[in-house]
């Protein structure tokens, strides 16, 4: 087997038995869906309800899917995995197989692409029977919903590596620092109603221009000239997630090989 | 003999604590390597590097005669480990845990489907196949973690503790599993604390104190640098009266904890033993042949 092709099979390996695991724990799985989809179905129904807050209803959607699913599940997720390995012990059996660091790297962000599909699918569903419209390209959509993946990913890994040495501290860690972030980041609320200092402390929030980037599209039907910033800072703040994420993994792999 | 693997004089410290001091260990083909020593001695340390999760400071290994910095990855392919802690994905199935690390060692589908049926039969994991690893009890687990280790084929299979959180009746099973590989040619690194397991097992064992090798041979080789070959242990209120008259009687004395050995030259009955030391206050007196035990104690532990 050549190495490109043990590298594919290595990644394919990695993501399947993710999501076989995910699907084994149907209850984790059901209360990874049961958040956003609440979220969902609250926020759009006071959205709808209110004929002044109606307009903001396809931004609402657009806002939960990218915090409330997105978020909880490709950062969240990811974490977990990490904890999981470290717990399980069966890292250091990883580590003693030929498994590259990219492949596993890559299986994860696979496993998690496709989690990401299913959630955007549900979500838009249920945005679509309360009302709330996608007005832009599917294309340049779908092309933010990866690198925000990427960029949940590469987080994920960062603070999985870093941080979180059991699992129930992913659940705590998740909430401490998950939730601010969120509500910083416009996912229920417009940045407007914020007062002034909020706002201010809401610029430096990735979460913010993410949550923009994406309500520009599908929202407000906005092509790539209309959101030339928003979508720099996301290849930006992609790019250091994955640097960071990346050499969080490595400093993960010498650590734990030390133990 | 061909060596699988060759360790010469590695050193390995960890900020100014040194754990390993020049060990050196050969081992050839087919052949079961004990590596037995206590607790921190650096037996992990030497397992860690020969599974390449750590690299060491001084010296070299080799694996089939090729330095193991040089062999990279392909390393990893020639050796399988099977840690104490049963790393294995518990909502996975048995055949599920054994196909994912086919997969990551590149086994054709082909191959995996073959080798896992082969696996899956040949460790009696057949009657699990629907259940999910964390539902097995511990001696299952242990022994679909041991089939595992071997999915791949590998040149060496690296066993740490392989026993350890297991109760008698699964270890024994291991122990049969363990000797049927021995039996078709698989070369092994094993390390232990129960020294029965060692004797049981091994072709060699080698003793470890300090981050090196104090001690290595067969079973009996080792029995034999026991300067006796019975032993008395003797149980008294009076320790060093007993000691003075062994020492008359030419018998060498070892104590280990509150326990005093008497090495003595043949096998006695109890009879000639306590006649031997009348006039002490001996309260309780057993004899046995001396065993790995007492080669450990003799050559690993400290003598008082």
């Amino acid at each position: 087997m050549s190495n490109r092709h043990l590298l594919l099979e290595q990644t394919l390996a990695v993501a399947q038995r993710l999501l076989l695991e995910q699907w084994r724990q149907r209850r984790g799985l059901i209360f990874w869906a049961v958040f956003p989809a609440t979220m969902m179905l609250l926020f759009g129904l006071v959205y709808a309800h209110n004929v002044s807050m109606r307009a903001g209803l396809d931004a609402a959607a657009a806002g939960i899917l990218m915090g409330a699913a997105l978020f909880f599940s490709c950062l969240g997720g990811t974490v977990a995995v990490i904890a999981a390995e470290r717990e399980r012990g069966t890292l250091r059996r990883l580590l003693a197989s030929p498994l590259h660091p990219a492949a596993y790297f890559l299986g994860v962000v696979l496993a998690q692409l496709l989690l990401a599909a299913v959630q955007v699918f549900m979500l838009y569903s249920i945005a679509w029977y309360i009302g709330a419209r996608y007005h832009g390209s599917l294309f340049l959509g779908g092309l933010i919903l990866l690198l925000s993946v990427f960029s949940y990913v590469g987080m994920g890994f960062f603070l999985g590596a870093r941080f979180a040495r059991r699992s129930e501290e992913v659940v705590v860690a998740l909430s401490a620092i998950g939730v601010p972030l969120l509500v910083l980041g416009g996912t229920f609320f417009p940045l407007e109603i914020m007062p002034q200092a909020m706002q201010t402390l809401a610029q430096i929030n990735p979460m913010l221009h993410m949550n923009q980037a994406f309500k520009g599209v599908a929202a407000y039907g906005r092509g790539v000239d209309d959101m030339r910033f928003e979508l720099a800072y996301l290849l930006v703040f992609c790019g250091l997630s994955l640097a960071l994420g990346i050499q969080s993994y490595r400093h993960l792999l010498v650590a734990d090989k030390r133990q | 003999m061909t060596a699988i693997l060759q360790i010469d004089g590695v050193h390995k410290w960890f900020g100014s604590h040194q754990v390993l001091d020049g060990f050196s260990l050969n081992i050839e083909a087919g052949e079961i390597v004990g590596l037995l020593g206590p607790n921190g001695c650096g037996k992990s340390t030497v397992l860690n590097i020969v599974c390449q999760l750590l690299a060491c400071d001084a010296g070299q290994v080799r694996m089939m005669g090729e330095p193991i910095s040089e062999l990279g990855h392909r390393a990893r392919a020639l050796i399988g480990l099977c840690a104490q802690d049963c790393a294995l994905y518990p909502d996975l199935l048995p055949a599920e845990n054994l196909h994912f690390f086919a997969r990551l060692y590149g086994l054709s589908d082909r191959l995996r489907q073959q080798r896992v049926a082969e696996l899956m039969s040949s460790f009696g994991l057949e009657p699990f196949a629907a259940t999910r690893v964390g539902k097995l009890s511990g001696g299952w687990r242990q022994r679909l973690h041991l089939a595992v280790s071997l999915v791949h084929r590998p040149k060496l299979l690296v066993l740490d503790e392989p026993t350890a959180a297991v109760d008698l009746l699964a270890r024994m099973d291991l122990w049969r599993l363990i000797e049927g590989l021995r039996d078709s040619g698989t070369t092994i690194l094993l390390t232990s604390h129960h020294l029965a397991e060692a004797e049981r097992l091994c072709n060699r064992v080698a003793l470890m104190r300090d981050g090196r090798v104090v001690a290595q041979g067969s079973v009996p080789e080792l029995l034999a640098r026991v300067p006796g070959r019975a032993v008395a242990k003797v149980q008294s209120a009076d320790k060093a009266a007993i000691m003075q008259r062994a020492h008359h009687l030419g018998w060498p004395v070892r104590q280990h904890a509150d326990q005093i050995s008497l090495l003595l030259p043949h096998h006695l009955g109890l009879r000639e033993i306590v006649d031997a030391l009348d006039g002490t206050a001996v309260s309780a007196v057993s004899v046995q042949a001396v065993t790995l035990d007492d080669a450990y104690l003799e050559l690993v532990g400290e003598r008082t």
